[in-house]
Formats: structure tokens, sequence, C-alpha cells
């Protein structure tokens, strides 16, 4: 035990986290100029459905984010988020434009990615420790190696003594840390989440942003984190980009300059108040014009 | 944030909060015991009934005749035709048969009908063409096409155990949540370990409603092959004590069937406990409360 968490901390990190990476392996190459983790240009998304004909889901988007950034996007409920969020991890084709992630076509078989859902999505036959096991599985990873690292992340969380519990055991808020760890097993360069905590209480919610923002710090992955409350938003991200309503478009990217780490007292600065403020004007929340939005 | 609200909440509440265990009372035993105690009540009123009323034997022989005829069928000689081990043994491998195979015919071709589009194209017309027809007419035909063994029973067997499989299974697989299956589409899983990791296990609880129904259907598929012609089995006993007015054994062989389906379905249901112990129990009548 002592043994591995001390061969763990020798990996060179520059955020100094117990939990080995290799994030940065790509940027390791001096020949090339480091291209972004995710770029997209152009892009848009149609599909038809019986009702309505040919819908536009997604207009027109360009964004990029580069290696290590948090880029939080915001945007009213349907206005195609979750379906940017599944062309990243190449679950969904789009329609137009280009999409690279880490220089590939999201569908690449490399591009084996995090990926944390509104729900846990966990199994309900397997343990904690079997679900966040999972990817290693699925990838044929050493299993010895792969159950020491799951420990350390059930570690990370604070699951560690729940690891042989099942997932109804569970209150929703360890559930969703559970697929936290199933999500960062195969330690893969980027995490997609789509409103990760969006079903929990506000409290439990306050702590997992917390908890998210140490776990990124610590990896030091690229995260890319869909949400509908601009605070949250606003909290977690390095950048913000606002989409609008259906057919979705980035209106704007707002960058956030506050410092890390951010804790609830972040929340009470005028700098806060001021971008989340901003935020709003843009969906025209709190304005006399248009007080609806989703 | 190592600790959780929900984790502290959960620990088993005081002993001196839990229900006080009710004093002995003649209400609540003869409550708990409803069953045998109206099982009792019943053979105790249909044997002075049926007595009192003369009706004769071979229309409705009283329990104890029943019971008598139970001992007399298990007593020796024991590989006699005549007695209940031969014909229960083959019955009873008919059953295990028909319900092995149909079941694992039916939960491969309801997944082969699922997964593969031109599979589902090809055969989903025959399958709906062969569900309408009601399978016992078939078992007439099957004994000219397989004879009296035991082969004609199985395939009739297998032919009524196949579709709840098929159906169900079919069911299951097409209901997988489908964030379960993004899940693996993100680690780029290939479709087999998909299929083996995720929508399989999940299509499980369809699967266990199907082989439950399969328990009944193969010894029905059994019982109704020998009917047809057969020159063994408990179906065979059946017709021949019928043919001999013995309603007595007839009936007899009848409760040893129930306690056949009892057992098969019981078999089913441990294995779906054991396997399953991670779906909700949803609305079972056996479910104690």
């Amino acid at each position: 035990m002592n043994a591995r968490q001390a061969t763990a901390r020798t990996a060179p990190d520059a955020r100094g986290g117990a939990i080995p990476t290799h994030a940065r392996d790509n940027a390791a190459g001096p020949s090339a100029a480091v291209p972004p983790t995710i770029e997209v240009r152009g892009l848009s998304k149609t599909y038809r459905s019986k009702r309505e004909g040919t819908v536009l889901a997604l207009d027109d988007i360009s964004f990029t984010v580069e290696e290590g950034e948090f880029v939080c996007i915001v945007g009213p409920s349907g206005c195609g988020k979750s379906t940017l969020l599944k062309i990243l991890a190449g679950i969904v084709a789009h329609s137009v434009g280009t999409v690279a992630v880490r220089g590939k076509p999201p569908s690449d078989a490399q591009n084996r990615l995090g990926l944390v859902f509104q729900a846990p999505v966990l199994l309900p036959w397997r343990t904690v420790l079997q679900n966040t096991l999972l990817p290693a599985q699925v990838l044929g990873l050493d299993p010895k190696a792969a159950e020491a690292r799951a420990h350390d992340l059930l570690r990370m969380v604070g699951l560690e003594q729940f690891a042989s519990s099942y997932p109804n055991e569970l209150s929703g808020g360890m559930q969703q840390r559970c697929s936290i760890t199933r999500a960062l097993l195969h330690d893969p360069s980027i995490l997609l989440m789509d409103e990760p905590f969006g079903a929990l209480d506000a409290m439990t919610r306050d702590t997992m942003n917390l908890e998210l923002q140490r776990i990124w710090r610590e990896s030091g992955k690229t995260i890319f984190l869909i949400t509908h409350s601009i605070p949250e938003a606003v909290f977690l991200a390095d950048r913000v980009l606002v989409m609008s309503a259906r057919p979705g478009r980035i209106v704007e990217e707002i960058k956030v300059d506050l410092p890390r780490p951010r804790d609830l007292d972040t929340m009470s600065e005028p700098a806060f108040a001021e971008a989340v403020r901003h935020i709003r004007g843009l969906f025209g929340i709190g304005g006399k014009e248009r007080p609806h939005v989703d | 944030m190592s600790t959780d609200v929900k984790a502290s909440a959960d620990t088993p509440p005081p002993a001196d909060t839990l229900p006080a265990r009710a004093p002995f009372s003649i209400a609540g035993l003869i409550d708990r015991h409803l069953g045998v105690l109206s099982f009792i009540i019943l053979m105790l009123a249909l044997e002075f009934g049926l007595r009192y009323f003369r009706v004769p034997d071979y229309v409705l022989p009283p329990p104890s005749q029943i019971f008598t005829a139970l001992v007399r069928g298990f007593a020796p000689p024991f590989l006699s035709p005549s007695q209940y081990y031969v014909n229960i043994a083959t019955t009873l491998t008919e059953a295990l048969l028909s319900f092995v195979l149909g079941s694992a015919f039916g939960i491969f071709a309801g997944a082969m009908v699922v997964e593969f589009k031109g599979v589902r194209r090809l055969a989903l017309p025959y399958v709906i063409g062969l569900q309408s027809v009601p399978k016992v007419a078939l078992a007439p035909l099957f004994v000219v096409w397989f004879g009296f063994g035991i082969e004609s029973k199985v395939l009739l067997g297998v032919l009524l155990t196949f579709f709840p499989l098929l159906i169900n299974t079919a069911a299951g697989l097409s209901s997988v949540e489908r964030d379960r299956i993004e899940l693996m589409a993100s680690l780029k899983a290939k479709r087999w370990t998909t299929f083996r990791m995720v929508k399989f296990p999940s299509a499980l609880p369809y699967v266990f409603a199907g082989l439950e129904m399969a328990a009944v259907y193969s010894i029905l598929g059994a019982v109704v092959g020998e009917f047809v012609g057969g020159n063994s089995g408990l179906g065979v006993l059946i017709l021949s004590r019928n043919a001999a007015l013995d309603i007595a054994g007839s009936l007899a062989a009848l409760v040893i069937l129930a306690v056949m389906g009892i057992a098969l379905q019981r078999a089913v249901a441990f294995a779906r406990g054991r396997l399953l112990f991670w779906a909700p129990v949803h609305d079972r009548l056996d479910a104690d409360s």
C-alpha cells in the first residue's frame, strides 16, 4: 500500500496529485505545435423527426478546448448541449463541419474518454469496485494495476469503505462519485460530463463541485462539462460557452478569471456575481423584455 | 467529503424502537397458517361430503382414496410400468430436456432477432405465423414424424418453451437503458463486449420471466405428447387409469404432475433470486409483506 502510493507520488505532475496521469504525454513531443484537445469547426447537426420533419439541432458551432482546461457550456434545456457532448464522445455522428478530439475523429478507437451522465448509470449487478473497474475490462487493461488504481480513486472520492457495496445501497451523491471514478479509471485525458450533478440536492451539489475542482486540479484532465446552472458554470470553469435555444448556437464565450482553488466564498465575490449577471443577461433573465428561457 | 449524510442516516434504528413481538393469540396463529388450515378443512369437507352424498368413486373419489392410490403407486415393484417411478422418470426427462433446449434456442433466437436486422426481417414473419398456431395441435403430427418415444414429446415441449423465451429475451434486450449502451460506446467497446457485459445482464429479468413460463409449458408439452401417443410417462398413466375407471389413480398422477411443476418453478425462482439479487422485486404474490 505505502509502496504503491510512494511510486504514484514520484510521477512528475505539476499539480502534485496522488493519482498518476499521462494527461500531458502528448504535449511532451517537441516536434509539432500542441493542437487543441478538442477542436470544433462549423459543426451543424440535423436530424429527422416524424412530427417536425428535418430539425436543425446545432447550428454552425465552433470552439476549441485547450489541454488541461475546464470548459463549461450553459444553455436552456433542449438547446442541443447533450447532442454536442455525444458528438464529442463519438456516440452520435454530426452532419456538417469538422470535429477533432486530440487530432482524430471522435469515433476513433484511440479516443477512449471518460463520460459522466446526469444519472450515475451504474450497473446494479456490480459492486462499487466492479463498476469502477468496468473500463479496465472493456479495454483489456492489466487487472492488477487497474484494481490498485480503482482503490486509489475510490479513496480519493471517499468511497473506499463502500467498495463492495452495491449501487442500490448508496445515496445519489455516492453513486455519482462512483460514476466519476469509473470515468477516471482508464486515465482518459478528457472528461465529458453531462449535467453530472443535476439530479442532486443543492447541498450535495456544492460539495460535489468542490470535489470535482479538486479532482481536476489533481489529475490535470481536460474537462468539458454541460450544465444549466449558470453559477455552477462560473464556479467551475476557466471558460464558459453560452448556448442559445434551439437551434443551438454559441452566443458568447466568457473567460472566468477567478483565482483557484475556488471555494464557496468565491460565490459571494463581486467578480463572480458580475459574471453570473452577465450570462443571465444573455438569456434575458432578470431583464425586462424576455423573462422566460426554459 | 469522506463521510456521507445518508451513510449515517442508514444505520439501523435502536432496539427499543423495534415493534414488540405480538403476544400469543389463536387469531394470529390462524392468520399465519391460513393456507394449510384451509387445505385441511377443504379435504375434510370433500371426504365427508362425497361419502355423505354417495358420489360414486368412478366420478369423484374422496381424498383418502387418492392418497391410498399415491401410496400404492410408490410401493414395489419399483420398475413396473404401472408404478410411478418409471413414469415420473420419463415425464421428467422429457420436461427437463424441452425446458433446457427450448429455453436455450429461445434466448439465442431472441438475441439474434434484436441484434441483427437481417435476421429480424427474415425470421419474424415465420415466428409470428408459428406463434399464432396452437402448438399442442401439432402433437399428433409430431408423433407421426418422430415416433412414440420421447423425441416427439421433447420437440413439442421445445416448441412450447421456445416462444416465451424468444419474446421475453427480445423485449429485454430492446429495453436496455440507452445510457448504459452509450457508456460502452464512449469506451469504444466491441459489440460483443457490450452485449455480454451490459445488454444481456440488463435483459435477465425479462429472460427469467420467460423461464418461469417455460417451466410450466415444458411439463404441458410432455403430458400432451404422451396423451397423443406414448409408451411411458405420467400422461400415459393417466390415460390407462382413466380407461380402467380408476379415477383415484388418475388424480394421484395429477397430484404428482402438480408437485413436479411447483418444483421446477421453484428451481427457476431460486436461480432468479441468486442471479437477480440486484433487480427490484415487483409485486410478487408470494412476497411476504
